[in-house]
This record gives C-alpha cells, structure tokens and sequence, in this order.
C-alpha cells in the first residue's frame, strides 16, 4: 500500500472510507461522499484572519504593570499554546494526509493545518510586542518540564500513527523488527492507531486550550491584554471549527456511517477513548495548578478553572456519547461565552462588534485633557 | 398558521414560542431566564446541544456539528411542533 500522489487507479470516492481505502487522485467537490466537510472548509475559508491586522502595540503598556504571578499566567499559557499549534500546524497534514481517502476530507485537513500555522503566527506578533527578543520564550517550550509532559501526551498517538503508516507504506503489512523492537503491522492496528489519534487530537481542540482561552479571557474582562483578546478569540473561533471536524469524524465512524470496521474498533476501544479525555482534563487541572502556583489573578483562581475545564469535559464527552463524568453542569465562568460568540452575524458590520472591523483598529479617543500640558 | 407552539424544558419549565416570530430554542430558554449552554449561536461548535424529548424542529441555518440522534442544537433550530428538550 505505498502512497501515490496521484493514484492512477480509477476509484469511485464516493465507495471510499475516509482513510485506509486508495489514496485521493482527482481533488474533485462536485460529488461528495461527506459534504460536511466542504461546509466546514468554506466556514474556516470565511473566517481568514491575519494576524498583523491585530493591533496588539498597547499590550505592552499592559503588560508591565500585570503582577510576577500575573506575567508568569499569561506567558505560561502563550508558551503552551505555541506548543498546542506547532502540533496542529504540521501533524493532520503528515499523519492523515498519506492515509485519507475521499478528497473533501483531504482538503479539509490542509485547511484546517493551515489555519493552525496562522495561529503560531500570532503568538510570534504577540510576544515579538512584548519583548525586543522574544527567544528565551520561545526556548523555553522545549525544556520546561510542565510543558514536557504535555507535549509528550499530546504527540505520542501521531507519532505512533505516522510510524506505523510509514511501516505499511514501505514494508507491508507484517511482523517488522526496527532497532530491536517487533512491530505488527496489519490494517486493522492502523486502525486502531488512527482511531485513538482522532481522539486525542479531539481532545486538544475540547479542552486543551481552554484553560490558556480562559485566562486570557479573564484579562480582557479587566480590559488588560485587548489586543491579545482579539487574536485569541478569532484563534478560539477556528478551534471550535477543527473541533466540530474531529467530533464529525468519529461519530460519523461510531454511528456507522462510513467504514464499518471503525465501528467496531470505537466500540471496541471506547474505554481508552474515554481515558484520553480523562487524563486530558487531569493534565489540564495540573496545568491550572501550575499557573496559579505563584498566586490568582482578578477573576480566577486554580478551582474555578478546573470547575470550567469539568464543565467543558462534560459538554464535549456527550457530544461523543459518553456520560458526562462530572458534576460540574453550570457554567463556573459565565463571561467566558461573550468571547465565543461567533459574531458572524449578517448585520451591518459598522453597527456591530464584528471582529473584522474592529481589529487593526486602535483607540482614537482623545479628550482634551490629554493635550493639557502641551505646549508651542 | 398554528398557534404557539409548547417547548417544555427538563420537564418543569412550560414556554411559548410564537411560530412567526423563528425564534431559536436558545432564544426562548434565555428570553424565559434559564441559562441554556452556548457558544457560537451559529451552529457549528455544538456547545447548544439538548436532548429533542419530543417533537419537531426546523433549522434557521445549516448546521455544522455533528447532531447525533435524538438530540438538536438550540442554537439555530425553531420548533415546528410542540417539543420536550432537555438539558
């Protein structure tokens, strides 16, 4: 089964599974097996953004007059989201794109890649503001031990997907001895490889960034950071987005709609589809305890953030079917959903907050107090 | 044109929604004071799922999450009948 970039066979996407059936030859939208998938490429196309329209200049000010523990939040949750997104930016792109099948799903997963390089983007606009040299930052994703233990959860079912795709793309399915260690490649483990993968990659957009979403957010309600907001609420906007993908995915193989050996597989491994959500939201309490280790800030403290990361746990495992593990069923940080809202209403956009129109806008206000002691 | 149309929540609340007026299910639950989940309000992040008890509903605008059986995201969707939900 090696990878052909332009499979010569003639195959009928609309007969092919969403991976593991032939690669994608023709990328071709007028017949579509999941048309969900276009819909989601033309919403995430109608949210582009960049991140220099963002005028982020005043959060400097801001910045230095937020307390140490205040300062060690907001980097700390900048440093874990740069790491989220250098994920996201590359890993749908390398681990499913060799594997995919129906090609509005292949282009969704481009989009939905592409969409999280612009969010790495933005925290270098972000942290290139705050800091003449951004790097000791930047560096520091690599070495510091909180961010470590995530990082090594959050790539390990890519790693181990992309690995056994490379194995059954070069050697075949077999018994394969590589430096010392017996693999079993067979299409049904790739399965279960791509199953679980799904599911841990549904669990970074569900939870993962909220905890970070919510700090920044808790700023903003103190008028702090409002440049920062602004990014972070359109990146919010496009996870909600990649989220809605992944949930489609794996109840579309749950509910046997597409393959039905992936059927079998999501039930036959519900429980550890299960446990990655719960040590996802165990992490991300560590995570909460971490950034309050120093003291809270105006607004939020370690416990009502791991109430929020409970009550999103909740929300986000029935939309998989699981029960909601969680006592947790009123939302702890209500103000939180002012900044989710998707404001792509169809008003007239100079009436409203559109975000389109408000960034890159900086505040023109000026009284005549502020030319007070100016003189000619 | 029918009449109002009964939305019954969690079995305890009883409101009306008038079928003229589209109101989505998000709207009636917050214009009635109770706290319906939500985030988007344009149906693609599925944060306003409810359980469809009973009843009918039409979606205003396409919706992008997944909308598993038996459930209907309030967000976007307007009752077409007199509907039972839970949340």
């Amino acid at each position: 089964m090696r990878y052909s970039t332009f499979n010569q066979n003639q195959v009928n996407p609309l007969h092919e599974p969403m991976f593991f059936g032939n690669p994608v030859n023709v990328a071709r939208y007028d017949q579509q097996k999941h048309a969900i998938f276009e819909k989601l490429i033309e919403k995430q196309i109608s949210f582009f953004w960049r991140p220099e329209e963002v005028d982020v200049s005043r959060d400097r000010v801001d910045f230095q007059g937020l307390t140490d523990s205040e300062k060690h939040i907001f980097i700390s949750n900048l440093k874990y989201q740069t790491l989220l997104d250098s994920v996201q930016g590359r890993s749908p792109n390398v681990a499913f794109l060799p594997i995919v099948s129906i090609p509005e799903l292949e282009t969704w997963i481009e989009t939905w890649s592409f969409f999280e390089t612009i969010h790495s983007r933005s925290y270098t606009h972000i942290l290139r503001n705050l800091f003449t040299d951004p790097s000791e930052v930047f560096e520091d994703i690599v070495i510091n031990t909180e961010i470590q233990k995530r990082a090594n959860d959050i790539s390990k079912y890519y790693d181990d997907l992309i690995f056994y795709t490379q194995l059954a793309q070069t050697l075949g399915e077999g018994e394969w001895e590589i430096d010392g260690v017996k693999h079993v490649v067979n299409l049904r483990e790739l399965k279960k490889r791509l199953f679980l993968c799904m599911n841990s990659v549904n669990a970074l957009e569900a939870i993962r960034f909220y905890v970070s979403f919510a700090c920044t957010f808790a700023f903003a309600e103190r008028d702090l950071m409002e440049g920062n907001s602004k990014i972070i609420r359109l990146i919010a906007r496009d996870e909600n987005l990649h989220l809605v993908s992944t949930q489609q995915i794996l109840n579309l193989w749950q509910y046997g709609k597409d393959d039905p050996e992936m059927q079998e597989i999501a039930e036959e491994l519900r429980d550890e589809a299960r446990n990655i959500f719960m040590s996802a939201v165990a992490q991300e309490k560590e995570w909460a305890h971490y950034l309050f280790r120093n003291g809270s800030m105006i607004g939020l403290n370690e416990e009502m953030l791991c109430q929020y990361v409970e009550y999103i746990a909740n929300m986000r495992m029935e939309a998989l079917g699981f029960d909601a593990p969680f006592e947790q069923r009123s939302n702890p940080l209500p103000w939180m959903n002012k900044y989710l809202v998707s404001d792509n209403v169809q008003v007239a956009p100079q009436e409203a907050e559109i975000t389109s129109y408000l960034v890159g806008q900086i505040d023109s206000e000026v009284s005549v107090a502020d030319l007070g002691d100016f003189e000619l | 044109m029918a009449d109002s149309y009964k939305v019954t929540v969690n079995g305890q609340h009883q409101l009306t929604v008038e079928p003229s007026e589209q109101t989505t299910l998000l709207e009636v639950m917050e214009q009635a004071g109770l706290k319906p989940h939500y985030h988007c309000r344009n149906g693609f992040c599925g944060a306003c799922r409810v359980q469809l008890i009973q009843g009918e509903v039409s979606y205003l605008t396409d919706p992008l999450a997944f909308i598993r059986p038996g459930d209907c995201l309030a967000c976007c969707c307007t009752p077409i009948s007199d509907v039972e939900i839970k949340q």
